[in-house]
C-alpha cells in the first residue's frame, strides 16, 4: 500500500515536469540584423547682421569670418555618418543684393567646397528664401567629413551706400541633418 | 543548436517572473517555504537540502513583450519588431528577472521533542536585474530627434539595476501556542557585482521658436549616473581573465558585503482560519569593492556655428564645449544599495477534516488535518519607483497523506491570467516539489510575458511516528 502510493506520488511529479512546454520556433540570430537607422536634426550656423554695421559708400564689399567645424572629430558619429543635408534660409531686409559663400575648409585652410547662394535686395515685401536643400553623399560627403572649419563670405554687391541710419538685417539661419546607420 | 535556444529562451523566459513565489508562499510541506516567511509553520526534526537541487527558481517578467515579439522566426524584419515592441512599451513597463540556486541548506529542532522551536540555515546565490523599459532614450536612438520637434526626451526613463550576490543565513522560528508561530532570519549579502543606475534624470530637446536667431532650439540637460561594484576592472584593456569565474569567485569570497532580516508570524484565528505575514529581505549592502561611479551632469545649448564679422574673435569649438558642459566623471565613492524588500501576507480557511487513516496508519495518536484550504495572498516589493503589487487567490489539496498540490490564480502588473501550479510530495524522508506559474502560457513558452519556476529536493526527518 505504501509503496504504491509513493510510485503514484514519484509518476505524478515525474508527469508534472514532462509537462513542459512547447515554444515557437525563435531566432536569436537576429539580434546581428539590429540596424538603427537614425535622423538628427541640429542647428548648423546662423548671423544677423543689422545694415548699420556695413557702413559703405555703395562700392562692392566682402564681410569675412572663419568658425572652427569641429563635429567630426568624434569617430563614432562620422564613421556612421551615410547622409547629410544641409538646408539654408536667408532673411535680407537691406536695400542691397548679397552673396553669401560658405566654404568648407580642412585644417590647411584648404578650401574642400564652396556653398553660394545669390540673396536678392530688399523692395519692400517679405525677403525670406529657403534654399534647395545640400545633400551630402558618397565623394561630396566624404569631403564634408574631412571639414573642420567654415568660413564665411558676406559679397555686399554695388547699391544704395549704407550708413549709421541705415534699417535692416541680413539673418542666415540653417540646418544640418544627419543620416546615421549604425548596426 | 535549437536546443540551446530552447533552453536559452527558457532560461530568458523564466527570467521574466517577478520576484513573486506564490506558489511557495506558506507551502508548508516544503521547507523552502521558510525563506518567503521565516514565520511559516514548517515542523520537522532536521532536514537538509540536496546539494545545489534544494531550490532551484528563476523567474523572468516583462509587461509589454514576450521572447516570441522579439525573436520569432516569422520573416518579419528585426528592425521592425525592436520598433514595435519600443512604441507599444511605456516608460513604466518594466523588466524583471530573478534567479536563486541554494547551494547547502538544513534545519534541526532544537530543545527536546516536545519542543517546538527550529533553527535553519543555508547558502543560496541570487541574480537579480530589473530595468524599466527606456522608452525615450530608445526612440531617439531608434529615430533620431527629427520627427520630434517639440519633445523633450526624458533621460530620467533609464532607471535599471543588476547584482549577482550570495546569501548566508541562519534563522529560527518558534511555534508559541497552537496559534502563534513567529520567525525571523538573519542574512549576510556577499555581493560579487552590482550595477546601479536608478538617479537618473534630465532631457534631450529639440524645439522651434519663434524670435530666436537659430533654427532649433536645442538643449541637453543631463543628470546620469552609473554606480558598480566588482565590474569596473572587466572593462580594463588589461583584463585577461574570466568574468564569469572572477565574478562568482567574488561573489562567494571576496564580495561587498551587507546585512537583511527576515521576519514572519502565522497566526491561527480559528483552527481552520489561519493569517500569515512576512517581509523579507529588508536589508542594504555596502559597495566596497572595485567600486566605480560615473557620471554626465551638465546642461549643454547646442547653436551651432555663428560667425562674427566684426572681427572680435572668440574661438568655439563645439566638440570640447560639449564636453566641458557636460563632463565625464569618474569618482570612487562607496554606496549603498538596498536589497528588494518583499512583503507577503494571507489568509487561509481549511476544510474537509481528515484524519491520516488512509494510509494504515493504525497506531494510534493521530492528529486530524484538513484537506483542503482556500485563501488569498498579496505580495509587494519594492522597485526604483513605485511597488510592485501582486494579489493572488489559492486552493491547496491534500491528495494524500504525503503529496499536496496548489494552484494560484495571480493579478500583478504582467498578467492577469497568471495561473500557477505546484506539488510537493514526500516519498520516505525525500521531499520533491515544482512549482511551475503561468502555465496557460506553457503551450507556447516563448510567447509567454512571465514564466517562473522552481523545483527542489529536501530529505525531510519527521519523529518516528511510533
Amino acid at each position: 500500500m505504501k509503496s504504491n502510493s509513493s510510485r503514484k506520488i514519484s509518476s505524478i511529479i515525474l508527469l508534472a515536469f514532462l509537462f513542459f512546454s512547447c515554444s515557437s520556433d525563435l531566432d536569436f540570430d537576429q539580434v546581428k540584423d539590429l540596424k538603427l537607422e537614425p535622423v538628427f536634426v541640429a542647428n548648423l550656423a546662423y548671423f544677423d547682421i543689422p545694415a548699420n554695421q556695413l557702413i559703405d559708400d555703395g562700392g562692392t564689399h566682402i564681410a569675412f569670418d572663419t568658425r572652427s567645424f569641429d563635429v567630426f572629430k568624434d569617430s563614432f558619429f562620422t564613421n556612421r555618418l551615410k547622409k547629410a543635408e544641409f538646408n539654408f534660409e536667408i532673411e535680407n531686409n537691406i536695400d542691397r543684393t548679397f552673396i553669401v559663400n560658405l566654404l568648407l575648409m580642412n585644417d590647411d585652410n584648404q578650401i574642400l567646397q564652396t556653398i553660394s547662394y545669390t540673396v536678392p535686395a530688399y523692395q519692400g515685401t517679405t525677403n525670406v528664401i529657403k534654399y534647395p536643400t545640400e545633400v551630402f553623399e558618397n565623394e561630396r560627403l566624404n569631403l564634408l567629413k574631412q571639414t573642420t572649419k567654415i568660413g564665411f563670405v558676406v559679397i555686399i554687391a554695388a547699391g544704395p551706400p549704407l550708413n549709421n541710419e541705415s534699417l535692416g538685417n541680413l539673418k542666415l539661419r540653417s540646418s544640418a541633418t544627419a543620416y546615421l546607420v549604425i548596426e | 543548436m535549437r536546443k540551446i535556444y530552447l533552453i536559452f529562451c527558457i532560461v530568458f523566459q523564466l527570467s521574466c517572473f517577478s520576484q513573486n513565489k506564490e506558489l511557495l508562499y506558506n507551502f508548508t510541506s516544503i521547507p523552502q517555504s521558510s525563506l518567503v516567511n521565516p514565520g511559516a509553520d514548517v515542523s520537522y526534526k532536521y532536514y537538509f537540502g540536496f546539494p545545489v537541487l534544494s531550490g532551484v527558481s528563476a523567474n523572468v517578467g516583462s509587461n509589454s513583450f514576450s521572447a516570441y515579439d522579439l525573436f520569432a522566426d516569422n520573416g518579419v524584419d528585426f528592425n521592425q519588431k525592436v520598433r514595435d515592441v519600443i512604441n507599444r512599451s511605456s516608460s513604466n513597463d518594466k523588466v524583471v528577472t530573478n534567479q536563486q540556486l541554494e547551494i547547502f541548506s538544513g534545519g534541526f529542532r532544537v530543545g527536546g521533542r516536545e519542543s517546538r522551536s527550529y533553527v535553519s540555515f543555508g547558502l543560496y546565490q541570487e541574480f537579480d536585474f530589473f530595468m524599466y523599459v527606456p522608452k525615450d532614450p530608445a526612440l531617439l536612438a531608434l529615430n533620431g530627434n527629427r520627427d520630434y520637434i517639440g519633445k523633450s526626451f526624458n533621460l530620467g526613463d533609464i532607471s535599471a539595476k543588476a547584482e549577482v550576490l550570495s546569501v548566508f543565513h541562519v534563522g529560527y522560528h518558534k511555534k508559541v501556542s497552537d496559534k502563534f508561530v513567529f520567525g525571523g532570519r538573519a542574512k549576510i549579502y556577499s555581493s560579487g557585482a552590482n550595477a546601479t543606475s536608478t538617479k537618473n534624470s534630465g532631457y534631450i530637446y529639440t524645439g522651434q521658436n519663434a524670435g530666436t536667431p537659430n533654427l532649433y532650439n536645442q538643449i541637453i540637460s543631463s543628470n546620469l549616473e552609473l554606480k558598480t561594484s566588482g565590474i569596473s576592472k572587466f572593462t580594463k584593456d588589461e583584463y585577461e581573465g574570466n568574468v564569469v569565474r572572477d565574478i562568482a569567485h567574488n561573489t562567494f569570497f571576496n564580495g561587498s558585503l551587507g546585512l537583511g532580516l527576515d521576519a514572519g508570524i502565522t497566526y491561527y484565528i480559528k483552527e481552520n482560519l489561519q493569517l500569515t505575514a512576512s517581509i523579507v529581505d529588508l536589508g542594504f549592502i555596502s559597495q566596497t569593492k572595485d567600486i566605480e561611479t560615473r557620471t554626465y551632469k551638465g546642461t549643454y545649448q547646442y547653436n551651432g556655428v555663428n560667425p562674427d564679422f566684426m572681427g572680435t574673435d572668440n574661438p568655439e569649438n563645439v566638440f570640447d564645449e560639449f564636453k566641458e558642459a557636460i563632463p565625464e566623471e569618474t569618482l570612487y565613492n562607496k554606496y549603498t544599495t538596498w536589497r528588494p524588500t518583499k512583503f507577503y501576507s494571507s489568509i487561509q480557511y481549511s476544510f474537509g477534516e481528515a484524519r491520516p487513516d488512509d494510509e494504515c496508519n493504525c497506531r494510534g495518536q493521530v492528529e486530524k488535518y484538513y484537506k483542503n484550504a482556500v485563501g488569498a495572498q498579496l505580495f509587494a516589493m519594492t522597485t526604483p519607483r513605485e511597488p510592485l503589487v501582486a494579489l493572488t487567490a489559492f486552493y491547496r489539496r491534500n491528495i494524500f497523506r504525503k503529496l499536496d498540490v496548489k494552484a494560484t490564480y495571480t493579478f500583478d502588473t504582467f498578467s492577469n491570467k497568471n495561473i500557477g501550479l505546484g506539488l510537493a510530495g514526500t516519498i520516505g524522508s525525500v521531499n520533491l516539489y515544482a512549482l511551475v506559474n503561468n502555465i496557460l502560457e506553457y503551450k507556447d513558452l516563448s510567447k509567454a510575458r512571465s514564466a517562473a519556476f522552481q523545483i527542489g529536493i529536501n530529505f525531510v526527518f519527521q519523529d518516528r511516528e511510533d
